[in-house]
């Protein structure tokens, strides 16, 4: 039965701690993702959500604390390490080269080649933009060609290509952070349901937003983060004006779930 | 659609690419208009070549610099110190020219890495850092021809490269007074373009990729077949291809096909997009930075070469302006001060352009004064050109 729980527990970080200078950016925040569960992180500005994705996802190195990836411990010394490990992670800022095509953001660092030197090796163009092409189609993300340039490109569709590169290589884990943050309405909902697709597929999520009905839409489940601590883990459910004073209950310190585990 | 609708279609939507290939004819065209036929004479555009070889091969450097976000000032000196090392290694120390050019393309790709150690390693601005390569190379080329001033280079192999012709092979008695073996080199680039050109459209069709007409296809494989032709013909006239001229193909081919082809190209242009992003990627941007400022090292290298061979000395200024002139070149040519776009291939046109402008304007005894005028406003023209085709496209 332990056996079977470990299986489907994806990652797992224990007593995470992180500071910058005398600020405590984290104080010890254990997370648990499931395996195929979309988990929503929330938050206060400064609650400490993207310290703690930055720390999974290999952007900072944790004070203290332990990662395990798949039941087997990790550490990550830059992204690099992470994402040979399946944990990508989808920037607010998209992180996309906007002089470059689709497809040449798709394969951005991961450069399919024909003729193998290194950096002299021969691009196969041909093969890149193929599987461009049945990537986008598979997450029904709607671009006409993977030839575009990226700066042609609307901001959810910007969105779409950043999640989609995320996806690209087998991730086990994707990390959004705000994926919806400066979209349009539409944008948002084709964002979320990319998410859904995502989950339909198999993918094991993380999503950081401010936006409570977005969470609330797709998450199964969510954390909240309060001055560096975790100070609720539930699952998402109830009507949507229940859900929402709960969680801004939370935000705002009027509950908390964990405060002697704080004390200790 | 008709074919001339779908031709001015085509021109509106590329003609950032076609544009600058349109200023070089146009400008072509006036000069020749304007000195009755002078201009396009075959000694004039064998001499132009031979002109633009220096300034050419700095702006395909200086491109792949300013894709990077980066500049560089120091070339000008650098090139011009590295062909006085030149000029003293064959006239003092007795050096073999098949020694004396691999060994300064070498001191080249190092002084390249010493501007990347500041810039990529110890985080100084470009501008700065380059700019005290341009005090510091200049005072190394004066310490470099102090004691004998202007050194003269006795070696004929070596001063081939700014002055020399490829041998005829095909010497025969047909067409006499015209390069035969250039002519023949001309046709078999049309040749080797057209069948090219055929097999990546027959695989696009083949893939689905939606392309031109065949129609436009064709027009586009007559009208640079023409343009090829027409060059080879007009240098054959006079004494063929120049050495200086094998030199620029050589060096825009094999960029062109580092930039178009290779994962290092593409890193280069994902590093000027976005650097953030690109390091994020996995991509070494420090690493880039080097291998840019190298090859920019190794090119002022060989831009120094070239002038000293076509001077057949080295003089105790040479080399100076070129970095400006490169510079424009590559803005002319496309170039985007912002970072991440531009192509080798536009900059040797950006640096066709602005010699063809002295040419011309020398050739109708346009005041020096004027000359300087008239290239800032193409300079001026081809930036306002590309910022505003660049929002109207977004």
């Amino acid at each position: 039965m332990g056996d079977a729980v470990d299986i489907h527990t994806v990652v797992e970080m224990i007593n995470i701690k992180k500071s910058f200078g005398a600020v405590q950016a984290l104080r010890g925040v254990d997370l648990t993702l499931h395996h195929n569960e979309v988990l929503g992180l929330v938050g206060d500005n400064a609650a400490g959500k993207s310290t703690l994705m930055k720390v999974l996802s290999g952007a900072y190195i944790p004070d203290a604390g332990k990662i395990l990836i798949n039941g087997m411990k990790a550490s990550f010394t830059n992204p690099m390490d992470a994402r040979r490990l399946g944990i990508e992670m989808v920037y607010q800022d998209y992180a996309l080269a906007n002089n470059l095509d689709v497809s040449a953001n798709v394969f951005m660092g991961r450069e399919v080649v024909t003729i193998k030197a290194g950096l002299l090796g021969v691009m196969n163009y041909p093969y890149m933009e193929q599987e461009t092409r049945s990537l986008l189609n598979r997450l029904k993300i709607d671009i006409s060609s993977v030839r575009q340039k990226v700066e042609r490109l609307s901001g959810g569709q910007r969105q779409a290509v950043a999640i989609a590169r995320a996806t690209a290589f087998d991730a086990s884990v994707i990390i959004m952070d705000e994926p919806t943050a400066a979209l349009s309405v539409a944008a948002i909902d084709k964002v979320l349901e990319l998410i859904r697709e995502l989950k339909a597929q198999g993918a094991s999520i993380i999503v950081i937003s401010h936006r409570l009905e977005d969470i609330y839409q797709v998450s199964d489940r969510m954390i909240v983060l309060r001055q560096g601590r975790k100070v609720s883990d539930t699952p998402v459910e109830g009507d949507i004006h229940e859900f929402r004073e709960r969680v801004v209950a939370y935000m705002i310190g009027a509950r908390d779930d964990f405060t002697e585990k704080a004390i200790s | 659609m008709s074919f001339i609708e779908e031709v001015i279609k085509s021109l509106r939507e590329n003609i950032r690419e076609y544009g600058m290939f349109i200023a070089l004819f146009i400008i072509m065209l006036v000069f020749t208009i304007a000195t009755d036929g002078l201009f396009i004479s075959s000694r004039n555009i064998v001499n132009l070549v031979n002109q633009t070889g220096y300034i050419a091969v700095l702006a395909v450097g200086m491109t792949l610099v300013i894709v990077i976000r980066h500049i560089d000032l120091s070339v000008g000196f650098l090139a011009g110190f590295l062909g006085a090392v030149a000029a003293i290694a064959m006239v003092s120390w007795n050096l073999p020219v098949a020694v004396v050019i691999p060994m300064v393309l070498v001191l080249g790709i190092l002084a390249g890495r010493l501007t990347s150690f500041l810039v990529a390693d110890l985080g100084i601005p470009a501008f700065v850092a380059t700019l005290a390569g341009w005090l510091g190379y200049r005072g190394a080329l004066q310490l470099a021809t102090r004691a004998t001033g202007t050194i003269i280079i006795p070696n004929d192999a070596f001063n081939a490269i700014g002055n020399g012709f490829i041998p005829d092979f095909f010497d025969i008695d047909v067409l006499p007074g015209i390069h035969k073996f250039t002519l023949v080199l001309g046709l078999l680039s049309i040749i080797l373009f057209i069948f090219n050109q055929i097999r990546n459209y027959a695989r696009m069709r083949r893939q689905n990729i939606e392309m031109t007409s065949t129609g436009l296809f064709i027009l586009k494989l007559v009208l640079v077949s023409t343009l090829i032709g027409g060059i080879s013909w007009i240098l054959a006239g006079y004494q063929g291809l120049s050495w200086t001229a094998v030199v620029i193909l050589i060096v825009v081919f094999l960029y062109h096909f580092v930039t178009t082809k290779t994962v290092l190209g593409r890193h280069i242009y994902a590093v000027g997009g976005n650097p953030e992003a690109a390091e994020l990627s996995g991509i070494n941007v420090k690493r880039i930075t080097h291998v840019v400022f190298g090859s920019m090292g190794m090119l002022s290298a060989l831009s120094g070469i070239l002038f000293a061979a076509r001077l057949q000395s080295a003089t105790t200024t040479a080399g100076n302006l070129f970095e400006l002139d490169s510079i424009a070149a590559a803005f002319v040519g496309g170039v985007s001060a912002a970072g991440g776009v531009g192509t080798v291939v536009g900059s040797l046109i950006g640096a066709l352009v602005m010699t063809s402008l002295t040419s011309g304007m020398n050739l109708m005894g346009v005041d020096i004064s004027y000359q300087y005028i008239a290239r800032a406003i193409v300079l001026a023209a081809a930036v306002i050109f590309d910022v505003t085709t660049r929002r109207a496209a977004k």
